[in-house]
Order: C-alpha cells, then sequence, then structure tokens
C-alpha cells in the first residue's frame, strides 16, 4: 500500500468519522448548537411529569419584521404598560426565552413557566408582597406565594399562584405547587428530558422554529373531561406538536402522531378535505386562497403533519379589518428604546 | 649392461583418514505462509492497483450522482422553492434520504459496483496474463480471491459510505432533523456494506467461474432481480435485494406513488433471517469461488 492510497483511505475515513460524530452530536444533543437551536437549560426546570411542554424565543419573535408588522395591527399593549409600570418588567426586551409545562392532573391549574430574562427583583418582590403574597423559601429558592382568601377561619389557606425566584434571571411563575415541583424537577434531576416519549417529540420540532409546544392528547384530554361523544369520533392520537417560525413573515408547523397507520390515514384524508373545502369556500379571496394553498400535509407512517405559512398580504387584511372596526394600533414606525 | 635406474617407488597416496564428510547443512525450506497471511499479502498488493484503476473513475461518477442530487434540492430548498409534493403530501428531508439510499443506493449502484468490481477480481488477472505469477507463488490460490475481495470491499465502502454521509448532511436537514435520524443513518451504513459485501461475494464466485461473468452479473442486476421482485412468489428469495430489505429502516410516505413502490416491497424478510440469508450468500459464494480457483486450470489466450 503506497501513501498515496493510504492518504486516500485516511482522507475518506476522516468524512465517515466527522459526519458520524456530527450525527451523533445532533443525536444526544436534539439538534447541533451552532444551528442556534434551544438549549437544554430550557428544560431543565421542567417536571418528568409533564403532559406538555412549550418554548418560545420571546427576543427574537419580539424583534421579528412580523411582530413590527402585528404591532401596527393590534391594539397598543396598554396592559404591557401596566406590567412594566408594576414591575419593571418590558415584555418586549427584558425576556428572552419563554418555557412551560403543563403537569396535567384532575384540576387542569397545574402550569408552570419558566421565564429567562432581565428582572428586578426587588420590585417584583415588592409589588407582590404588596399585592398579597407571602414569601417563603421551598429548597433554597424564594418563593412568593398568592394565597386565596377562604371564608371559612377554620381551613387552611390555599395557595394559587406564585412566582419563585430560581436564579439570577429566571422566574418561573405559576401554581405554587407547579413551581415547586419544577424545583424538584431541577434538584433531582428528573426533569422533562427523561420523558423520552416527550423528548422524542421535542427534539423533532425544537429545530424548526423559534417556539413550539408538545403535549400529550390522553393526559390532556382527560384533564379536562371531554363529553364521551366526542372522545370516540376523534382519531386515535398520542402527541401532538405546535411549532412556529417568525423572522420576516410566519410560519407554522402541527404534528400529530397517531397510534398507528390507519388512523394517521384517516386523519389525513380529513385534513386534506378541509383544505379542499376551504379552498371551494375561500376562492374569491385570493390572499385566504394563497394561505390555504400554503398550507401542505407531511408526514408518513404513524405521523401527519400540516405545514402552513402566513402571506405578508393577510397581514395588511387585518390591518384594513382594524382599521374599518376603529381599533388603535401602534404607528407604523415606532421607536424601539433598548435597555 | 647398464643398470636401469629405480624406478621410484610406487607411493601409495596417502589417503588422509577417512573423516566422516558433513554434508552442509539442509536449509528448512520456508514454511509455507497461512492462508490470512497469503490473502492480507493479496490484498494490500491489490488495493492499490484498484483504487487508482479505470473503474474507480466510474464507482466515483456513479456515487457522486446522489450527492449533485442533494446539492440541486438543498440549493434550490435555500433559495426558497417549494418542498417537492407528491399528491399534494410534501416529502421532507428524511423521506427523500430514504428514498435515495432505496433507490439509488441500494437498487443501483451497490449492485452495478458488485458486478464491475466482482467479476473482475480474477477476470482481470487472467485477461492481463498475471495470473500466472499469482499462481507461482506458494500460496493457496483460494487466498488470491479472498485477498482480493477484501481490497474490492475496502475500497468500495470507503468511497460509498461517505458519499451517503455527505448526502445525509446536505439533505436530512430539508424538514428534518440530524438528530433522531441519526440511528436510521448508521442502520443505512451497514445496509450498504452488507450489500457491497453480499453482491461482491456473489460476482466474485460469478468471476471465477463463468466465462462471460460480467454480461451475466448485469443481466442479473438489471433483469433478473428487478422483474423477480415484483412477481408474487418465492422466487425473490434467489434475489440478495429481497434479503437487503429485511434492513431497510426507512417508512415511505402512504401516498402513491411511493406508496406503490412501498407496497411492492410490502413481504420483506425479517431482519434474523435477512442476516442469516446473507451470511449464507456472502460465505458460500467465497468458498465456492476459492474452490473454483484452486482447481480449475485458467488457459490464457494467447
Amino acid at each position: 500500500m503506497n501513501q498515496r492510497t493510504r492518504s486516500f483511505l485516511i482522507g475518506s475515513a476522516a468524512v465517515i468519522l466527522l459526519g458520524l460524530g456530527t450525527g451523533l452530536v445532533a443525536y444526544y444533543n436534539g439538534g447541533l448548537p451552532i444551528l442556534g437551536q434551544s438549549s437544554d437549560a430550557e428544560l431543565h426546570y421542567l417536571p418528568a411529569s409533564s403532559a406538555a411542554v412549550g418554548y418560545a424565543d420571546v427576543r427574537s419573535i419580539m424583534a421579528s419584521e412580523f411582530r413590527q408588522k402585528l404591532r401596527e395591527v393590534l391594539p397598543t399593549g396598554e396592559e404591557k404598560d401596566k406590567i412594566q409600570a408594576e414591575f419593571g418588567v418590558d415584555i418586549e426586551n427584558d425576556i428572552d426565552t419563554m418555557a412551560a409545562a403543563y403537569l396535567g392532573g384532575a384540576t387542569g391549574k397545574s402550569v408552570v413557566v419558566i421565564v429567562r430574562g432581565r428582572f428586578n427583583a426587588a420590585q417584583i418582590e415588592a409589588k407582590a408582597t404588596e399585592h398579597g403574597a407571602v414569601a417563603e423559601e421551598y429548597k433554597g429558592k424564594k418563593m412568593l406565594v398568592f394565597t386565596e382568601a377562604s371564608g371559612d377561619t377554620t381551613a387552611t389557606h390555599h395557595s394559587s399562584g406564585g412566582v419563585a425566584f430560581l436564579e439570577v434571571g429566571v422566574l418561573a411563575l405559576g401554581e405554587a405547587d407547579a413551581i415547586r415541583q419544577s424545583i424538584d424537577a431541577a434538584a433531582t434531576g428528573e426533569d422533562v428530558r427523561k420523558n423520552a416519549e416527550l423528548m422524542k417529540v421535542v427534539n423533532d420540532v425544537r429545530g424548526s422554529g423559534n417556539a413550539w409546544f408538545v403535549g400529550k392528547f390522553d393526559a390532556i384530554a382527560a384533564a379536562h373531561t371531554l363529553p364521551e361523544e366526542l372522545k370516540s369520533r376523534i382519531p386515535a392520537i398520542s402527541t401532538f406538536a405546535v411549532s412556529a417560525h417568525v423572522n420576516g413573515g410566519f410560519s407554522g408547523a402541527i404534528r400529530v402522531d397517531a397510534r398507528d397507520e390507519t388512523a394517521a390515514q384517516q386523519l389525513r384524508d380529513v385534513v386534506r378535505g378541509a383544505l379542499a373545502a376551504g379552498q371551494l369556500i375561500a376562492s374569491d379571496d385570493p390572499r385566504v386562497d394563497t394561505m390555504l394553498k400554503s398550507m401542505q400535509i407531511t408526514g408518513s407512517g404513524n405521523t401527519v403533519g400540516l405545514t402552513f405559512t402566513l402571506p405578508a398580504g393577510l397581514l395588511d387584511v387585518m390591518k384594513g379589518l382594524a382599521t374599518a372596526h376603529g381599533m388603535p394600533h401602534a404607528p407604523e414606525s415606532t421607536p424601539q428604546i433598548h435597555k | 649392461m647398464s643398470e636401469r635406474p629405480e624406478a621410484p617407488p610406487i607411493v601409495q597416496a596417502h589417503r588422509a583418514p577417512e573423516t566422516p564428510v558433513v554434508a552442509a547443512p539442509r536449509r528448512k525450506s520456508a514454511a509455507a505462509p497461512g492462508f490470512l497471511y497469503a490473502a492480507m499479502r493479496v490484498f494490500e498488493l491489490s488495493i492499490g492497483e484498484m483504487l487508482w484503476s479505470r473503474r474507480t473513475v466510474f464507482m466515483g461518477l456513479l456515487c457522486g450522482v446522489p450527492v449533485i442530487i442533494a446539492l440541486v434540492l438543498r440549493g434550490l430548498r435555500e433559495l426558497g422553492a417549494s418542498p417537492i409534493n407528491v399528491n399534494n403530501v410534501a416529502v421532507n428531508g428524511p423521506v427523500i434520504f430514504g428514498i435515495i439510499v432505496w433507490l439509488l443506493f441500494i437498487r443501483f449502484i451497490v449492485p452495478i459496483l458488485g458486478v464491475f468490481y466482482g467479476t473482475a477480481l480474477i477476470a482481470d488477472e487472467v485477461e492481463d496474463k498475471t495470473i500466472t505469477y499469482l499462481f507461482t507463488r506458494p500460496i493457496p490460490r483460494s487466498a488470491i480471491l479472498v485477498g482480493k475481495y477484501f481490497a474490492y470491499l475496502v475500497c468500495t465502502i470507503f468511497v460509498v459510505l461517505p458519499s451517503l454521509i455527505v448526502v445525509w448532511l446536505l439533505i436530512v436537514p430539508m424538514g428534518g432533523n440530524l438528530g433522531p435520524s441519526f440511528p436510521d443513518l448508521l442502520k443505512d451504513l451497514g445496509l450498504l456494506a452488507v450489500g457491497l459485501s453480499a453482491y461482491g461475494a456473489l460476482f466474485a464466485l460469478a468471476g471465477a467461474v463463468l466465462k462471460r461473468p460480467l454480461l451475466i452479473g448485469l443481466i442479473y442486476v438489471l433483469g433478473w432481480e428487478p422483474v423477480i421482485m415484483v412477481v408474487p412468489g418465492y422466487l425473490k428469495r434467489l434475489t440478495v435485494a429481497f434479503y437487503l430489505q429485511g434492513f431497510v429502516p426507512h417508512a415511505m410516505p402512504s401516498d402513491s406513488p411511493l406508496s406503490l413502490i412501498q407496497e411492492l416491497f410490502r413481504e420483506t424478510p425479517g431482519v434474523g433471517e435477512s442476516v442469516i440469508c446473507l451470511v449464507i450468500i456472502i460465505g458460500l459464494s467465497l468458498w465456492l469461488g476459492g474452490r473454483a480457483v484452486s482447481k480449475r486450470e485458467y488457459v490464457l489466450e494467447q
């Protein structure tokens, strides 16, 4: 074997190893870090028993052109200004990412939202205390719990919402019990990354957009008791996912994993029929027609997917409608104040 | 009368006392190299020849076609072209990759490489009249075939597998993610390696036994296998492609016309059955080919 042959074989082996190494990194990390996908830090505080998880890269969404156009269309955020005045949090600039988990359960209220960004902890604590929150500590994390006042003096106060300071720049919002579960998840390592069923779908969708939501249909349907007639007519669905990519436009994808191929095929037929019906009805409006035509059915085997794109022209339609209804909206060029 | 001078006395030549003649130490003839050692020597000799031959240019072009297709598809996608649709069903990257692996690599590239390289392992040596030099070596003749087979395997694997990986890196991120499809990639790499081994062994046997192995090999790969695979019955079990199907990990989209392809291959063997049968094909082909090379008398055309 001469040098030339040896060099070729080494080069070829290097290509194979590089490809395998890239694949391994992507497989274990749920995607390549350099592609700017959400890191696992977002999932660190979401319990493994979550029935549904969601994530939004708030910063990139707020900075997107689509968002700027939407501000021209939708009413100005008076609530947003109120929050900033009260808590010192500018939703548009101070929040980087949000991750949420729905823990299921009979009450349907077990939601925790993990917010990362820049917060004035002292101001938040002061305002929360002013509104009746009680400070407590849970496993080294400071929590502010709002309690519901009860008319019966002998009954214990039932805690409702709360906020916890998990780390510098990380807040947890939601039901107090849910917040405690998320603190436990981070402490024990039993976070949603250990939930193989959900993570399989999360890893598929997390790279496809700057916001996504994944859930187990059974757990959510059980928490919200559906009528038996409706339950029996819904195709057997195990998990579902919604992802959205917001930049210059808005594109999204919905994905459903059915229990078997027959159910998936039936669902595809239903979606195809609905699209055809929509195109028939909306054939007069070219913009809506364009949007419907942008919807495409994807997926194979047990998976049914639907991708769609909102054309820029549709926002103009919405703006026209808003103006016709006298809805206030932001002027077209609003200076951005960056801290 | 004068006296004759005395003849010198006949002196008997004294013979030195017999000393035992020690024969020069007999050189022990070098032990013939073992089968595996001989095969590895042939491998080292053949790998360079095989890699830098004209056949490798053909192989490079063949393996370059899927890469070019992948580059074009990816380029179109980056430029904003709409995704490929089949009957209003958008086909994403992992599915396109599965189609490329099945239709291009497994059903065309791998068998063709097996034919062109496998049949030439012994036939080329006979044609070039260099087989004599190999046969004069004190090595088992079957080791020549096995060594050349290993050289073929290394040569083709180190060209085909990088091509597959490049296609994977280009195609899968189109509407899909690299991470979840990595296990499928590993299965595909193994599948190609097994396919190259099986076809190579089969056509090495053909090359050692038949007179026109290339022609017969092409008829088998381009004629017999594709036809028999769609004919219902047991005849498809006489093909290599039938057993390779058992390893194919990809799910095809279930809307025509791709579902038609899928429907054709509904009858697939189990993974265990495929492994056993392919191992038998490889082992039996190499053994029979080795026997043929050992026993056969190759008449070199003058």
